[in-house]
Order: structure tokens, then C-alpha cells, then sequence
């Protein structure tokens, strides 16, 4: 019997672990597969126009902000910074803060809290630049970036072409093929050696975020040194990087702290019979023998939304959350599930689960469907994330709020 | 995990994540990762027509990929297929014949062990055997018992579930493998020790090599001919509600996963033996928890280095060695964080794929450098062999630990 099994394996679920194991809860992890934190910039995006007690107010009633309380990102940022720190990432930022970074497309991501090494090249702070080609890494154009920046309103930067060293590669290299070069230290001294004569005078050099992926900050630190210049890094297409530091760093906290971690299988909801359908007994995992059943005090559902397999869209219409089965509210008719403007705000983007500010899923009528189930995340309902800006905000804040109430403590 | 890994291809997003976790892409640009040899190839690949890629051949089989898939790709079980496919077109050498048939080796050596052991801890025969037959004199080969662990336990051997005397006791069809049976029967007697500790009655039902290593290296036909006997004789047992409990976390997962998954056999009985087959730990957290809260155990205050083999990750079952040995006091336990030891069964025997072999398990043999435990753990025996042998410290299975705090060792 463990005290709280989480379903999903993204930012959300990670840091619920940590939190509750860090608590000294018995926490098991069940995963269908990673979520999607590799992928993903690795900054955490609170929202798009700056939260403040004003901003937040103007959201809609339903909003996972509202609902887990907005005046809690505090706290709950302050712990995942005291995690992320621990684990020797450094980030830079804070709730009312917003960083315009650039992107790998030469565009503007705003986010109130990013890595130290996306950090440096927040807009207002950066004055001339130069952004770094690497030979032969097709990931990247410095050449797109420069073009593309001069309408985001950044000084235009210069371009550097950089080798890379070794023979030519028997396949494309993706970031993390780099990252993992970047970590070994003699290659990283060599390669400071080719890169010296082509940087000479460059102050400030941007180039894809492939700075390492165990000794990122070694790595940033010792090429500065032998460079003469301050590093900052652009986020890729994935694998990428500051994305998975974040996720690898979370996953070995929880493993440290003693989270169960079972990935690769899928979990269906279990209601303890005997409490008459108003509690959860646990999961059942489809494991490689056959269903093994996970019995828990509580489940916290850390699914994700439509495109993480939160919610599944059943033949007859109907979209269910996956694990237990409850009902979503949504659209009756499919066309209206999605706009027209593929880049617009889309109504399934806000279907998920109605929680209440314990973060229990709840019916319309409010009332909790079960005693110890609770939900953090993507599968809650109520915003567009994508749109808004909040998606690691709501995960974070969300996790914390539902490790709260599911532990009954403060954390 | 999805009958039709074919179909499943369709489901792949190309997301990359498998890629990020694949231990064999990120040390070899020779392997172009998990998805482009697995959903992404399979499109082009045509089940009467040769390849003209062969890179998947690089592909250990960890089967991390198919682990950390969001979207249920069975990617691993792809490439395996493919690997095999690849195999039977390429044609298997004698190497590849020997090496994935433990049984046959086992039946052999431990009739001439002594001389059998001379002979393979001897660098120049061990050069010579590098040279004809392509196996790599740098992993380790393990020495023969000069005696099995069914002729040491002959009074536990059941052919029929009603060959095992009615008991009061939970019985227990153990399935030992061949590395318990030829290689290190002492590991077999302590599971039956412990198991009998926490009242269970240990029987041996009738069973052979279960075939993985014929499956990793092509050798479907010969691997079937495995299973289908090990179903037949084993589904009584399972029928008759009989856990079948292993020690050795590959022939497990063949058990419970390969045979369906990656060798497509079908049927009730499959699907019973596969239920019915328990990991020693799995088995012990699931049946024996409130027998062993019974028992002493005694302090032990070592350091020790636990590697999930990739085999028992494949479960889907979590790490229940390590909810049974935080059980032992003062015992610190550190976790490995490698995904992989590099051995993955035979792949890192051979010749040719040893130095990428090494290199995947570098990154745990950098974290027993630093830990510097008073020895490492694992449950598959070539994952032991293999670390003990690029590490140099001592290596167990975690249940002679336990069997050492239950004062059985």
C-alpha cells in the first residue's frame, strides 16, 4: 500500500513526486511512457501577460488559477526552485516577471522563469549579440534566428559559423548527441581551442542549447573560461535540452527520495467497492504478465490534456478522462470541437476535469466524485494553455495544491 | 503494450522522446535510435522483400523505448522483429548459434567444468575463441558448477501440479533458468531458502532455457520450440493457480511478454503462464509481506549499488527488490541511474558490439566509481557478470542479501 500514486510522468507528476516523497509520503509513479518535459523550452511559463493579483482576477471562474488560488504560485515556485537548485539547475526569474526570450525561430517566448542559460538573453538586458552556426548540425539556423529577430524588436545580431569536431557523423546529430560531447570534458577543451580564433572580441555568443547534459553548468562554465565570453543557449527542436536537464533532474530527485517509479505501463482507476463507489483503492497497471493491481490511500491524476492522453474521445462522441472514466464536459457536436484557425484558441483545448480548490474532481454540480482522488495539470479543464501562457504554471501550482490536500498538510 | 506492433508504428508521433532515452544512440553514431530504425523504417520495409539498411542490427534490446513511449509504440518489439528479419537474411554465424543457447553450453560444461573453467579464464584461449568465433575476450564468460541446481535439489523436481503433496504451505513453481541451474545454483538454493522461510513449498516443474537469447539474436524458430515447451509444461502449474516464481528478471519477461509480444505465440496457456509468472521480489511484495515482517532481519551496514536490470523495467512492475531490502536495517541503498548496463543479454559478448557495449554501461560504472560500494546488485545474472567484471567489485543478486540478513547465508 503506498500513501499516493500519481498517474503521468510530465512536469506535473515529477514534482508532485518529489514533493510528496520529499514529505516523507510513500509515492509511486505510474507512467505510460515520458511526459512531454523533453520536448518542451524547460522554462516555466506562468502567464503570457504577467500574473499579478489584477491579471489573475480578470481570469475566468472555473480557471485552474482560481480554483488552487493564484496567491499560492508563490510558494509553490519557491519549492521547485529549492528543487531545481538542489539538483544544480539554476533558474532565473519570478512570478510577476516576464523574460522575452529568443527562439530558435528567431521569435519571441515570453515566460517569467528560465534556466540561467536562456536567461542571459532576455529582451531589455541583451545588447549586441552573436548567434553561433554549428557545422553540420541541421537542427539550428543562425542564419533563421538573425533574420527573424530584427522584427521581434532585438539589436540584430551577428552570425559565427563554429565546427564541431570528429569525423563526419554516420547520421544527423540531434541536440543531445551534442549535449552528451559537451559533457566530456576533453572533447569541450579541444573544441574551446578550434572555437578561440573565430570568437575573438564577441562578448555575448548565443548558440543551440547543446551545453551539456549531466555537467551543463561545468560545461557553460569552463567554455566561458576558456572562450573569454558569456554563453546563453537557444532552445532546439527535440530531444530538447533544457527541457530534459529539468525532467532527468526531477526524475532523479524522486528516485533519490525514494518515489516507485513504474514506467511503460498504462493505469486503469480501481473504486474500492466496500466504501460504496466513494473512494479509489488504487490503479490497476497493464503490466507485461498481465494487470497487477497498485493499491493506494489516494490517486492523483497528473495525465494530461487531449494530446497527452489525459482525455480520450470515445466512438459514441464522448470524451472521458482515461484512468477513471469520468465525464468531461464539452461540445456535443465534433465540429465544434476544434476553430477553423488552426493557430487560434481551440475549444478542446480547455476540456478536462472540474476540480475544486482541493483538487478533487468534481460533478456540475460540484460535488466530488471521490473522497481521495485528486488531479493536477493538463487534464484539468478551464483554460487554453497554450494560448494563455500557463502551462507550467498550472502544472506546478496545480501539483502543489493537490499534494496538499491529498496528504492533508502544508507544505 | 499492443499485439500488432506493426499497426502500432501509425501511432508514433516521432516525438524523439525514445530517442533521448536510448543508452545505445547516445553512444554510437553508428545506431541512428529507436525511431528511425523502428516506426519511421518499418514503413519501407516489406516482409518478403531484403533491407538495405542494417543498422538496426545495432539495437540491443533493452527495450527502453518501448518503456518511456507515450503513445504506446511498441518500439522495441519493432525492432527487435526487424533485427531478427535482418538476421535470417544476413545469415547467423556459428558464434551467434552458440552463444544464445545457455542450456546446450550448461549441459556440456558442467560435465568437464574444471577443465571447461581453465580453458575460459585462460587469456590466450579466450584470444583464440575472440579470433574464430568473434566473442569478445573482454566480457565475461562465467565459470560452469561442476554440479545443477536440480541434481542438488532432486526431491523438489514435479513434473505434474499433483506431483506436489498437498500442504498447508503456498506452493511455488520455481523457475530457475539456466544460469541458476549450470552457472550458480547456490542463487536457486538460496531462493528456495527464503522462499521457505516465508512458508511457501518450492517445487521445480519441468522447464528449459526460455529461449531470449535465441530471440535476441534472430533465432525465432529455435526460440519457439522453447517457449511452446516451456507453455506445455508449465500451464498446469499456472492453471492450477500455482505461481511460477523467477530469479532471473529476462527469463521472466520472456515468460510473461516475449513469447506473445516478439515471438507471437497465442492461446490461453500463454496467457496463463504469463499471469501466473512472478519476479522473485514481485512475488514476495505481492504474497509473502506480512511473513517476512515476521521474520529478523539482521543489521546490515553495508553500502550497496542497486541496478534494475532493463529486462525487470520491462515488467512494468517498479523495483520491488528495493521495497524488500529497505526492509534490512542500517543496508544503504543507492540507485543506479543508468538506464542500461550495456550487456543486454549477449549483445555485449560479441566482438563487434563490445566497445559500444561498454560504453552504454559506462555511466553506471562511473557511479560505482564514485559511490564505491561494498558491492552492486542486480537481479539478472548477466548484468552481474558483466558489471562485476568492468567495475571489479563484488557483484549479487539482492536476494543473497537478503538471504544473508535472514541468517541463511
Amino acid at each position: 500500500m503506498t500513501d499516493l500514486l500519481i498517474v503521468g510522468e510530465g512536469l506535473c507528476g515529477l514534482f508532485a513526486a518529489v514533493l510528496a516523497s520529499q514529505h516523507g509520503a510513500d509515492t509511486t509513479l505510474v507512467a505510460q511512457g515520458r511526459g512531454g518535459l523533453s520536448l518542451s523550452h524547460g522554462c516555466i511559463d506562468i502567464l503570457r501577460d504577467r500574473a499579478s493579483a489584477t491579471t489573475l482576477r480578470t481570469l475566468p471562474q472555473g480557471h485552474p488559477y482560481k480554483l488552487a488560488g493564484g496567491e499560492n504560485l508563490d510558494r509553490a515556485l519557491k519549492k521547485f526552485l529549492v528543487i531545481t537548485s538542489g539538483g544544480g539547475l539554476a533558474y532565473r526569474g519570478g512570478v510577476e516577471e516576464i523574460l522575452r526570450l529568443p527562439t530558435a525561430l528567431g521569435g519571441v517566448h515570453a515566460t517569467s522563469f528560465a534556466p540561467e542559460s536562456l536567461a542571459r538573453a532576455s529582451l531589455g538586458e541583451i545588447k549586441s549579440f552573436t548567434v553561433g552556426a554549428l557545422e553540420g548540425f541541421r537542427d539550428f539556423s543562425a542564419e533563421l534566428v538573425r533574420r527573424n529577430l530584427a522584427r521581434s524588436g532585438f539589436p540584430v545580431p551577428t552570425v559565427v559559423s563554429l565546427p564541431l569536431l570528429g569525423d563526419v557523423p554516420r547520421r544527423d546529430l540531434y541536440a543531445h548527441d551534442l549535449a552528451l560531447r559537451f559533457d566530456d570534458s576533453e572533447w569541450r577543451s579541444e573544441l574551446a581551442r578550434a572555437w578561440k580564433p573565430r570568437v575573438g572580441g564577441l562578448r555575448l555568443l548565443g548558440v543551440p542549447a547543446v551545453l551539456g547534459l549531466w555537467k551543463h553548468a561545468e560545461v557553460i562554465a569552463s567554455l566561458e573560461d576558456k572562450l573569454d565570453l558569456t554563453l546563453f543557449e537557444i532552445p532546439t527542436l527535440p530531444p530538447t535540452l533544457p527541457g530534459l536537464r529539468l525532467e532527468r533532474l526531477l526524475r532523479r530527485t524522486a528516485l533519490v527520495s525514494g518515489v516507485r517509479l513504474i514506467e511503460g505501463s498504462r493505469a486503469l482507476g480501481l473504486v474500492d467497492g466496500r466504501s460504496g463507489g466513494e473512494r479509489v483503492a488504487g490503479v490497476v497497471v497493464q503490466a507485461a504478465g498481465g494487470p497487477r493491481t497498485f493499491p493506494s490511500d489516494a490517486v492523483l491524476l497528473a495525465t494530461g490534456g487531449t494530446l497527452h492522453g489525459g482525455l480520450i474521445a470515445r466512438q459514441n462522441g464522448r470524451i472521458l478522462e482515461s484512468v477513471f472514466d469520468i465525464p468531461v464536459q464539452h461540445s456535443e457536436s465534433r465540429g465544434e470541437w476544434t476553430s477553423e484557425r488552426p493557430l487560434g484558441a481551440q475549444p478542446f483545448a480547455s476540456y478536462g476535469l472540474r476540480v475544486n480548490s482541493e483538487m478533487r474532481p468534481v460533478s456540475d454540480e460540484g460535488a466530488p466524485y471521490f473522497a481521495n482522488l485528486y488531479a493536477a495539470g493538463g487534464i484539468i479543464g478551464g483554460s487554453d494553455r497554450a494560448v494563455e501562457g500557463t502551462r507550467q504554471g498550472i502544472d506546478l501550482l496545480t501539483a502543489f495544491r493537490a499534494v496538499e490536500s491529498a496528504l492533508g498538510v502544508a507544505l | 503494450m499492443t499485439d500488432l506492433p506493426g499497426l502500432a508504428a501509425d501511432m508514433c508521433l516521432k516525438c524523439n522522446i525514445c530517442t533521448a532515452a536510448c543508452p545505445v544512440a547516445a553512444v554510437t553514431d553508428l545506431f541512428p535510435g529507436p525511431k528511425a530504425v523502428g516506426p519511421q523504417e518499418e514503413r519501407f520495409r516489406h516482409p518478403r522483400l531484403p533491407t538495405a539498411d542494417d543498422s538496426v542490427a545495432w539495437c540491443s534490446g533493452c527495450g527502453v523505448c518501448s518503456r518511456v513511449c507515450p503513445h504506446g509504440v511498441a518500439v522495441t518489439e519493432i525492432n527487435v522483429r526487424a533485427k531478427a528479419a535482418l538476421a535470417q537474411q544476413n545469415g547467423i554465424g556459428l558464434r551467434d548459434r552458440l552463444i544464445s543457447r545457455p542450456a546446450l553450453l550448461g549441459r556440456m560444461g558442467v560435465r568437464v567444468a574444471p577443465l571447461a573453467n581453465a580453458g575460459l579464464s585462460n587469456p590466450l584461449v579466450r584470444r583464440i575463441i575472440e579470433g574464430i568465433l568473434g566473442v569478445s575476450r573482454e566480457s565475461p564468460l562465467p565459470p560452469f558448477s561442476s554440479d545443477t541446481l536440480r541434481r542438488r535439489q532432486a526431491d523438489r523436481i514435479a513434473a505434474q501440479p499433483s506431483d506436489t503433496v498437498p500442504a498447508t504451505k503456498l506452493s511455488v513453481a520455481y523457475f530457475h533458468g539456466c544460469s541458476t541451474e549450470y552457472y550458480e545454483p547456490r542463487i536457486g538454493e538460496l531462493a528456495i531458502a527464503v522462499l521457505e522461510r516465508l512458508d511457501c513449498q518450492v517445487i521445480l516443474p519441468p522447464q528449459g532455457c526460455c529461449g531470449l537469447p535465441l530471440q535476441s539474436n534472430g533465432l525465432f524458430d529455435a526460440a519457439r520450440r522453447y517457449a511452446r515447451s516451456n507453455i506445455e509444461s508449465l500451464g498446469p502449474f499456472a492453471s492450477a493457480g500455482i505461481p511460477i516464481v523467477g530469479t532471473s528478471t529476462s527469463c521472466t519477461l520472456a515468460l510473461k511478454h516475449e513469447y506473445r509480444a516478439i515471438l507471437g505465440l497465442e492461446g490461453e496457456s500463454v496467457a496463463g503462464v504469463a499471469g501466473a509468472t512472478l519476479d522473485f521480489f514481485e512475488f514476495i511484495t505481492l504474497h509473502r509481506i506480512a511473513q517476512l515482517n515476521r521474520q529478523h532481519l539482521r543489521s546490515t551496514p553495508l553500502t550497496v549499488l542497486y541496478h534494475p536490470p532493463c529486462q525487470l523495467r520491462g515488467h512494468g512492475i517498479g523495483t520491488p527488490a528495493m521495497d524488500v531490502l529497505r526492509m534490512i536495517p542500517d543496508l544503504e541503498i543507492v540507485l543506479s541511474e543508468a538506464e542500461c548496463c550495456g550487456i543486454a543479454g549477449t549483445y555485449g559478448l560479441k566482438r563487434e558490439k563490445a566497445t559500444v557495449a561498454h560504453a552504454v554501461g559506462r555511466p553506471l560504472f562511473d557511479q560505482a566509481h564514485d559511490v564505491h560500494p561494498d558491492s552492486i546488485l542486480s537481479d539478472s545474472e548477466t548484468c552481474r557478470w558483466w558489471i562485476q567484471n568492468h567495475t571489479g567489485l563484488k557483484s549479487l543478486h539482492p536476494l543473497q542479501l537478503l538471504a544473508q540478513a535472514m541468517n541463511l547465508e
